[in-house]
């Protein structure tokens, strides 16, 4: 178990290396400049060469890379030219609404997409099952700002219930804050609903047809019972898999979300950072994000390992 | 993917309390500063602005913000005619017109607690000439400028340079005056005198000013920026929402007490919803202007700059720009009716959308197809929505565009780049003193317009002490932009903001205020 | 009640066999632009600005007076056009890819890292930052999407190469001295069909919403280009009051997305063994 353990933390370490590189030439290969910016139309290009020494942008590429790295080490992510703050400021005080909006968005897309997979598997090829893949293969088809757009039209605007966007007034309580994430949680939960309803239909899929299941129905165990206690729950690992999963990807991922709701989210961080060349905020910020992404998946295989049931059952 | 296992609970546990642990360290995360009890106001932005440093941004975004927070020795009233802010009264100037003596007011609190004094104002100044663009160029006609004593100070020019009082008084990139011992680049601590102070920045959140107690306030009436200022609104909370129409829907959901800039086709919508929100129009705003690099590539060619002007049809930009004719005013008078400046000279150059005419001045000067890059961007929607039709229109006249369409902050550091584009598309808002804007009236501007009949008007006009000849003068001026054409004035637009019906004794201006107003609870 | 497997079989096709006439028809009309489209789709005409359907402009015109239906049709040619390059492209690259990580093991362990690496970041996020250094240009937009979607092909391609290693007896045949590519080209390949079919039609249907999600956010192909995203982005302001501005892009955007998933659904299906077993 050492040796695995070993193993993919190696391999972690080697993807987190690859990543850091990437991320880094990513950003450094860009046009525009993020000190004209900063300085407004008319600065001088006296100005401008002076600001460029102030963060480091006049050394030759490999020694920048050197310089990012040592800082990396010491937990430095750098400061924001744009933001006048350091990277790991900003990203903590985008931390808030994408973890909540990514949570919120998961739940809504667990809940709908659990049962309809179930349900799906279960009466495999009924008009049931035709409906719910339907409307899952439809759910994928749709743009999320297309959608978003369409639920502030109707919940925002016509309705009133929820603010048509942004994230409260600044020092709201968390109940305001959460009511202004019900919207754009809805639209990633029903979008990303589809993909749940499917990968529950084939997890399920997959266990009903299992020896155990069958093992189980001729015991004369009722089918609710062999269903529900027995393959939903052996099914239920891969699912929450992907769940934990979407939760990594929505972090960052919820870009589109982000801008049409003006959340002060990490996606939009990374955008509105990209369209400014802030390149500490993007590097530090597409770091955090595989970081997060490489850890979950780190943090799913182990478990998935302590729980092994072939030690346990 | 993974093949199911079978599941002991034990996981599930596993999976609940991990989820559990991360929704509770979530919930725990940084609270932003709050404002409990007295009143406050919702301003929905434009944007996120870059800086909160008025002198080293020309942007009205930061101007707009800061103008409550940091206060200019003069400042505009409602018709645009210079009147004394921080200053006790209009400068001294003397005879030849070279040596204007101010004296400031007595007893006006800084928000350090401390009162104003010539120091003050001589290194705000002095910062002000060494970062501001405007600065720069005022810095250049400037032989010096000193303290006199606790409340008077002095500034020498070399020659006679009509235009001080207003660049002192414009509130973007404004010559604002600040603590002596503030005074750092970059700019950490915001200490000036204005009716609210500085209290939180949320990058891409808010920015949030409160109220300054002991605000020491003019006495007059309040006229235009001028007057009285009172912070009745305890707390002031600019939001930025980039998106237009996402301000809309605000303004119609009544979630912000104040909208800016709202894109004109929302007019019909606002109108209908009263009660929820109050459509605001601002006359004669600013005008959109296109320009051309007169030093680099295929537009150097001045035959050719006019061959162009002559194939562009502003009328119709302004129509594909703006919409609804209510909107915006195609004329050829940079500077409206009633202005000092009013003039129509150069005006059969304006608005000729000739094809035919624009295909022959277009030979003649040598155009062999090359492509015209009109450098753009999506940021403001009437940029693009102009440069798309002018496009077109080159299209009818054989001239051939190529848009390049670009992120706000890439066509800013384009723009400086000779080599990098021929036309490039902005805006202004309509300032009452003609050397404010374009910046290519000044030197260095991207463009880089320079030539002896520029010169020779420009000094002219300048050096004219008396307002009224120095006003027709400007007609010379308009005639050799006519006809060198270093960028075309499109014409005038109006903006359209909303207020909530909540917000009382808004006046609109060119730079939203919110000092005498208040918010119904 | 349980059908018949043929009935079945047939009800699936159904669906299937109607999404691939929607998408034929989508493709005829996009890449016959000119002669469907009837008007140019640049061509504009401030004073027809946002008028509804009628009969000279069959879906509206925008809000330069610019024909919608020629947009759509005309727009259609350009996005249709950069999925199917990005499917085309990503599929080859990743086909290449995941073949060498399966085939040859000594490689199969940086390569795989490199596709994890770059799979760790949310394919947006990528496809923005990539569009951001590269220029936005449907060269480059098509690129930073083959890009992003390249690692999912490598990942499914590897792991049927790998399988197919195993039943092939592939060492055994090397042993014996048969040659790697011959191996590869007569015997891995035609079996990595199938799955690389699939694949291909989803990744085209990501590749249309991830285009008109970057045209929205303003980080795509430059607006000039009327794809179905710059369409929507470009239009979203008058929404309101002239919703077929909107209506009909995302429509389009819908409706060949959802054709291409029934398509690949019905390949998959069809050339699925584990589930014509379980279907018995």
């Amino acid at each position: 178990m050492l040796k695995y353990l070993l193993s993919r933390l190696g391999g972690m370490a080697v993807v987190m290396a690859i990543v850091a590189v990437l991320v880094f030439l990513l950003t450094r290969a860009a046009p525009g400049d993020p000190v004209a910016v900063l300085l407004g139309d008319q600065a001088t290009p006296a100005d401008i060469a002076r600001v460029r020494v102030q963060y480091g942008l006049d050394q030759p590429l490999p020694l920048q890379f050197a310089y990012w790295l040592r800082e990396l080490a010491q937990g430095n992510l750098g400061d924001s030219i744009f933001l006048q703050r350091p990277v790991t400021q900003a990203l903590w005080e985008r931390a808030e609404p994408t973890l909540l909006l990514a949570l919120m968005a998961v739940a809504v897309a667990a809940l709908i997409g659990v049962p309809c997979g179930v349900v799906s598997a279960v009466f495999r090829g009924r008009l049931v099952d035709q409906c719910f893949t339907g409307i899952a293969m439809l759910g994928a088809s749709i743009p999320s700002f297309w959608l978003g757009l369409v639920l502030i039209q109707l919940f925002a605007v016509s309705l009133g219930w929820f603010p048509v966007s942004g994230y409260g007034e600044p020092g709201a309580p968390l109940g305001q804050r959460l009511h202004a994430l019900v919207l754009p949680a809805l639209v990633l939960g029903l979008l990303n609903s589809a993909l749940i309803i499917r990968f529950t239909r084939a997890s399920m899929l997959d266990v009903l047809g299992e020896d155990y299941v069958r093992t189980a129905r001729s015991k004369g165990l009722p089918e609710g019972v062999v269903v529900f206690k027995h393959a939903l729950r052996n099914a239920l690992v891969p699912i929450v898999t992907v769940l934990g999963l979407t939760v990594a990807l929505m972090i960052g991922g919820a870009v589109i979300t982000e801008t049409v709701f003006g959340l002060p989210g990490v996606g939009n961080l990374v955008v509105n950072a990209v369209l400014r060349r802030d390149y500490p905020v993007i590097q530090g910020a597409l770091l955090v994000i595989a970081a997060i992404y490489v850890l979950i998946n780190f943090l799913i295989d182990l478990l998935y390992m302590v729980v092994d049931p072939r030690v346990k059952v | 993917m993974r093949s199911a296992h079978p599941a002991p609970p034990r996981r599930q546990l596993l999976l609940k309390t991990l989820a559990a642990s991360l929704l509770s360290l979530s919930a725990g995360l940084a609270q932003p500063a709050l404002a409990q009890g007295g009143s406050h106001a919702t301003l929905a932005m434009v944007a996120e602005p870059q800086t909160l440093d008025p002198m080293a941004s020309t942007a009205d975004l930061v101007g707009t913000i800061m103008q409550h927070v940091f206060e200019p020795l003069y400042t505009f009233d409602a018709k645009w005619q210079l009147v004394p802010m921080l200053a006790e009264a209009l400068p001294k100037v003397s005879a030849d017109g070279k040596s204007y003596r101010i004296t400031l007011r007595k007893g006006v609190k800084l928000h350090s607690g401390r009162e104003l004094n010539a120091e003050d104002v001589v290194a705000s100044l002095q910062r002000w000439m060494d970062n501001a663009p405007r600065g720069k160029a005022v810095a250049r006609e400037l032989a010096g400028i000193k303290a006199l004593g606790p409340l008077e100070l002095e500034l020498t020019l070399k020659n006679p340079y009509a235009p001080l009082v207003a660049q002192l008084a414009l509130p973007t990139g404004m010559a604002a005056i600040m603590a002596k011992e503030a005074i750092a680049s970059p700019l950490k601590d915001f200490v000036g005198t204005g009716p609210y102070r500085f209290k939180e920045r949320r990058p891409d959140q808010y920015v949030l000013l409160s109220r300054f107690e002991q605000y020491s306030a003019r006495k007059e009436p309040a006229n235009g920026y001028g007057g009285r200022r009172e912070a009745l609104i305890e707390e002031l909370r600019f939001v930025p929402v980039p998106n237009a129409n996402t301000r809309v829907e605000g303004a119609l959901a009544g979630q912000y007490h104040y909208a800016d800039l709202l894109p004109v086709e929302a007019m019909a919508r606002l109108e209908k919803a009263p009660g929820k929100t109050v459509p605001l129009m601002t006359p004669s705003f600013g005008f959109p202007y296109i320009v051309f690099n007169t030093k680099e590539g295929v537009l150097a060619n001045a035959a050719l700059r006019q061959a162009v002007q002559t194939a562009m049809g502003p009328g119709e930009m302004l129509a594909a720009g703006f919409g609804d004719t209510r909107f915006f005013s195609a004329e050829p008078n940079h500077f409206p009716k009633g202005s000092p400046f009013y003039s129509t000279a150069g005006a059969e150059k304006y608005n000729q959308r000739n094809a035919r005419l624009a295909k022959e001045l277009a030979e003649k000067a040598g155009y062999k197809g090359e492509a015209i890059r009109v450098l753009t961007s999506r940021q403001y929607d009437f940029h693009y929505n102009m440069a798309l039709l002018m496009a077109e229109q080159f299209k009818r006249a054989g001239l051939k565009a190529e848009l390049v369409v670009v992120d706000w902050a890439t066509l800013v550091q384009r723009r400086g780049e000779p080599k990098l584009w021929d036309l490039y598309i902005t805006h202004s808002g309509q300032f009452p003193e003609p050397m404010l804007s374009p910046p290519q009236l000044g030197e260095g501007a991207p463009g880089w317009w320079s030539s002896p009949a520029k010169t020779a008007a420009l000094e002219a006009f300048n050096r004219e002490a008396d307002p009224v000849k120095r006003g027709q003068l400007w007609a010379k001026v308009q005639q050799v932009v006519y006809e060198e054409v270093p960028y075309v004035n499109v014409g005038k637009f109006a903006s359209l903001s909303a207020r909530s019906p909540a917000l009382q004794n808004y006046q609109p201006a060119a730079w939203p205020f919110f000092w005498n107003t208040s918010v119904k609870p | 009640m349980k059908l018949p497997l043929a009935l079945k079989l047939l009800l699936r096709r159904r669906i299937v066999l109607f999404a691939l006439l929607v998408l034929s028809l989508i493709t005829v009309l996009a890449l016959g632009a000119e002669l469907f489209g009837r008007v140019d789709p640049n061509d504009t005409a401030v004073l027809e600005r946002l008028r509804g359907p009628s009969g000279a402009h069959w879906l509206g015109t925008d809000e330069l007076g610019r024909d919608v239906y020629a947009r759509i049709v005309h727009g259609g040619r350009y996005s249709l056009l950069i999925a199917a390059g990005t499917a085309l492209g990503a599929v080859l690259m990743g086909t290449l890819l995941g073949l060498v990580a399966g085939f040859f093991k000594r490689l199969d362990g940086p390569l795989m890292r490199l596709v994890d690496a770059m799979m760790s970041f949310p394919d947006i996020l990528l496809a923005i930052a990539l569009v951001a250094i590269l220029g936005p240009s449907m060269f480059n937009v098509v690129l930073a999407l083959v890009l992003v979607y390249t690692p999912r092909v490598a990942r499914v391609v590897r792991a049927s190469t790998l399988v197919l290693r195993e039943l092939l007896f592939v060492e055994a045949a090397r042993a014996v001295g048969v040659s790697t590519p011959l191996i590869l080209w007569r015997h891995i390949l035609p079996n990595l069909i199938s799955p690389v079919l699939v694949q291909l039609s989803f990744i085209f249907a990501y590749a249309i919403l991830a285009e008109a999600g970057l045209s929205f956010l303003g980080v795509g192909v430059p607006p000039e280009i009327p794809t179905w995203g710059t369409m929507v982005a470009g239009s979203q302001s008058y929404a309101h009051q002239a919703f077929w501005v909107v209506l009909f892009p995302g429509l389009a955007i819908i409706f060949t997305a959802l054709s291409l998933q029934l398509v690949g659904d019905g390949v998959r299906d069809l050339l699925d063994p584990k589930l014509k077993k379980s279907m018995k």
